[in-house]
């Protein structure tokens, strides 16, 4: 409850931010907008000499890309502050004020950022996904929307506990962005199916980072109708899994910067 | 209020060795080297007072105020105020302290400056009711009202300090943590800031820690300083018995009726003191010489004076505290 | 001339301690940056398999494993800070400390940027296209490495690299008269991102959009170097490829040259 109306405070303070600085917001979002574009020039110049990719049609591959940007985007909303904790938060010794506060550090960091520009990213997955749903005429069940959307959540809750993970990495050796970044980079593997890789990349970005799980998996169960448990539930447990390691991290990464200092 | 029990900090610092091989062979193996930034160092604080605690860069100052805020957690020792173990159950501990790092703001960069406020007023669970009484307290003390509703980052450094200050005290601590509060200021802005923080100490009995190089600051503001050199505790006192312990000095400031008798004064050897005990300095006409008053009597100075040389003009000083600082440490005292 | 370089040489110094304060730093970001080479393989690959056929738009798989790495090697050889370095100056007000020394904005900058290449080539290109060359010859069977064509790439960079460099310069100007370019600076990234060539080959759009393509000033950035290294050009296309640099170079510094007198008198109205 607490959490909640703190939370409201800031984000009724972004969104004023936001229209302060309309023309920052509306480049932002358009250059990602942008990006996703030029990638789907590129998908739309493959298929326009091939018809099928490692048997996925056009719009398969476009609905894969597509949900893969829906976890991307919801995570970069909610947690871009995660980033500065990597880059120099810690390193400039600003990281004290959090600990001067009596809320959770990592919750208060949370908090204060809500990246708007991520909406480029999230709504042009929605798009994509809607509009691929639509050409393929999937035909969705109350269960399956249902299994969709928290596939969704969990998948960015993949993306979180990884830049979790990755700013504590800060705490010890004062500037981890550089780490994360490469972490981060690994989810570009997760917008196409993962059966184009070979199976050590597949089998890395399965079990050890696992970002199959915030696209690929979860599409073959709404488009091959694979296992849920596995492609589903595959999403939930590597999110829990991964955030409680995450979290462990995170406090041992604090308990070093108390004995450490800046 | 506060008890500082046998503290002492140490940090683990990584020795690098220069050069391409001894960046590879520390890849491998490093070699460590134990730094104690503070080292067994005890005080009391009781409530209500004002502790100035000084020392020179890197004697320890930083680490212990981040001991006593619960950032760092100490080596060895005990910490405990308002009888609440800092690094132990942080969140509740800060809910009762107020800190400002004068070096780096606290506040939201792109916020109004109320909207901080408010953003505050949740992160602490302060009342509405009791939130407005505060706002309203910290405005009449500090001025806020002309800026209030600015962005943080348009304001001055006076004004941002302010705000700062203000921000600390939202939540109505019962002590309060000042690193450096006055650095960069202004000397008018300066006086506004110690205005301010005598009337909190007095209105509310806060009990206040400040760290300062400017020693105005402690003269101004402090009865006790803790002077802290090398981690540990060089000074522990009322600041009139420091001066009177490092002190003993005075000054006499006279100039001469003919410049040229200045010849006939040799004071090391007509007291027969060390050199260190007496030291005479000469700009133009006027003419200082600082003496250690316990073993030359100012009367004896006077009449040596009168009797050897025709005296224009002649005052006697106390040493100000910058000279006792600056004799402890050795050197020059930075920032002052 | 002498005294040119004893002017800049310092610069380059400070820029070649700065890399090396930073590399570990550096070196991660580059090999982040390239794991999206490796998920592009990936998909050339696959595309190669469902296609059956051995080329694809006239280029085949060795070919578009050569562009996939050259050309984002070469977008790391022509990539600058000075957008970013140059508003937070700007921002930060410490531009004035550029100003008051007797030395040109543009080619302090470039000659603090130089230090920094000469870690990109020796971490990342030689060792790059060392691996494309190893790849080249075990697929193909023979080398395919050309002097020839390699020192025109070596030009050709050199010309992009200081195209890059002025069209970056002119949108850290823009911090002048903006409050905040990070949106631009992104926008931009990914136009320059599409448009140069470094995601898809130019090649393989429509006849008329590719046309148009080329002759922008943005395909001299990856395009027309990584094409010619992969000895995609000949006589006279080759000869039009790089006047067409160097015209797009001359314009952008000249652009430069008027934003920053403009900004000047800016700045001077301000007071700073």
């Amino acid at each position: 409850m607490r959490f909640f109306r703190l939370y409201k405070t800031f984000v009724i303070q972004h969104i004023k931010k936001l229209m302060e600085y309309r023309v920052d917001f509306l480049t932002g979002a358009m250059s990602f907008f942008i990006n996703q574009v030029t990638n789907i020039v590129f998908i739309g110049i493959i298929f326009s000499q091939i018809p099928k990719l490692q048997g996925y049609l056009f719009y398969e591959i476009i609905f894969i890309y597509g949900f893969s940007l829906i976890p991307k985007g919801l995570d970069h909303l909610f947690t871009d502050n995660l980033w500065k904790v990597a880059w120099f938060v810690v390193r400039k010794g600003d990281f004290d004020r959090y600990l001067t506060r009596p809320i959770s550090p990592l919750m208060h960091v949370i908090m204060e950022t809500i990246q708007f520009d991520a909406l480029g990213e999230f709504i042009m997955g929605v798009i994509l996904v809607v509009t691929a749903s639509v050409k393929l005429s999937l035909s969705y069940t109350p269960v399956s929307l249902c299994l969709m959307m928290i596939a969704m959540v969990f998948g960015a809750l993949i993306f979180t506990a990884i830049k979790i993970i990755g700013a504590a990495i800060a705490f010890w050796i004062k500037q981890s962005g550089s780490i994360l970044q490469i972490f981060y980079c690994m989810s570009d593997f997760a917008r196409y199916p993962a059966t184009i890789y070979s199976s050590g990349v597949r089998n890395i970005i399965t079990y050890v980072i696992p970002f199959a799980f915030t696209a690929y998996y979860p599409c073959s169960y709404i488009l091959r109708g694979n296992g849920p448990l596995f492609c589903i539930g595959g999403v939930v447990a590597a999110a829990v899994v991964l955030l409680a390691v995450s979290l462990v991290v995170w406090s041992q990464g604090l308990s070093a910067y108390e004995s450490a200092g800046s | 209020m506060i008890y500082v029990d046998n503290v002492t900090k140490e940090f683990k610092k990584v020795v690098k060795e220069s050069g391409l091989k001894g960046s590879i062979s520390s890849l491998f193996c490093r070699t460590y080297q134990t730094v104690r930034a503070v080292d067994d160092i005890s005080f009391h604080v009781p409530k209500g007072e004002i502790l100035g605690f000084i020392g020179a860069n890197g004697a320890g100052k930083s680490t212990t105020i981040k001991m006593l805020t619960g950032i760092l957690t100490p080596t060895s020792g005990k910490v405990k105020i308002n009888g609440q173990v800092p690094y132990k159950n942080r969140k509740k501990y800060v809910q009762e302290i107020g800190v400002v790092f004068g070096q780096r703001t606290q506040l939201w960069w792109d916020l109004p400056l109320t909207e901080t406020f408010s953003v505050l007023q949740q992160i602490y669970q302060v009342e509405e009711q009791e939130f407005q009484k505060r706002m309203a307290f910290l405005n009449q003390v500090l001025e806020l009202e002309e800026f209030i509703k600015s962005p943080v980052r348009t304001l001055s450094l006076g004004q941002r300090m302010r705000a700062d200050l203000a921000a600390s005290m939202i939540h109505n601590p019962k002590v309060l943590f000042l690193d450096e509060p006055t650095i960069g200021l202004d000397v008018a802005v300066k006086n506004n800031i110690r205005k301010a923080i005598t009337e909190i100490n007095q209105q509310e009995q806060t009990t206040i820690i400040l760290t300062t190089h400017d020693l105005n600051d402690i003269e101004s503001l402090c009865k006790r300083i803790v002077m802290i050199d090398k981690g540990k505790i060089m000074y522990d006192g009322s600041l009139t018995e420091m001066k009177s312990k490092f002190g003993k000095y005075r000054e006499v400031n006279f100039s001469l009726e003919q410049e040229a008798e200045f010849e006939k004064l040799s004071f090391a050897a007509d007291f027969q003191v060390e050199k260190e005990d007496i030291k005479v300095n000469r700009s133009k006409e006027k003419i200082t010489v600082t003496f250690h008053a316990g073993k030359i009597s100012v009367q004896s100075m006077l009449s040596y004076l009168l009797k050897r040389v025709q005296i224009k003009d002649i005052s006697v000083n106390d040493v100000n505290i910058e000279e006792i600082v600056c004799r402890m440490y050795g050197k020059e005292v930075t920032g002052a | 001339m002498r005294k040119f370089f004893r002017i800049y040489q310092s610069f380059t110094k400070a820029g070649v301690e700065n890399a090396m304060a930073y590399r570990t730093s550096f070196l991660c970001f580059a090999l982040g940056e390239s794991l999206y080479c490796f998920v592009m393989y990936f998909i050339w690959k696959a595309i190669f398999l469902s296609s059956g056929d051995s080329s694809f738009l006239g280029f085949s798989m060795t070919d578009m494993t050569v562009y996939v790495f050259l050309s984002n090697l070469v977008g790391f050889l022509i990539s600058t800070d000075s957008t970013d370095n140059l508003a937070e100056e700007i921002h930060d007000g410490s531009i004035i400390m550029r100003m008051i020394k007797p030395v040109n904005i543009d080619y302090s900058i470039l000659a603090f940027e130089l230090g920094n290449k000469v870690m990109v080539i020796t971490c990342i290109f030689l060792p790059v296209m060392v691996g494309v060359e190893i790849y080249r010859y075990v697929t193909l069977g023979y080398v395919a490495f050309q002097l020839g064509n390699f020192l025109l790439f070596v030009v050709s960079v050199i010309f992009s690299y200081l195209l890059s460099f002025y069209l970056n310069l002119i949108f850290g100007y823009l911090a002048f008269f903006l409050l905040n370019i990070w949106g631009f600076s992104i926008l931009k990234s990914s136009i320059i991102n599409f448009f140069s060539g470094a995601l898809i080959p130019l090649a393989f759009f429509p006849g008329a959009v590719r046309l148009v393509f080329e002759q922008l000033p943005f395909a001299s950035l990856v395009y027309v170097p990584t094409m010619i290294y992969m000895g995609k050009y000949t006589g006279e296309e080759l000869a039009f490829a790089l006047g067409k640099q160097i015209f797009w170079l001359l314009a952008f510094v000249g652009i430069s040259r008027f934003i920053w007198s403009l900004a000047q008198k800016r700045l001077a109205v301000q007071g700073g």
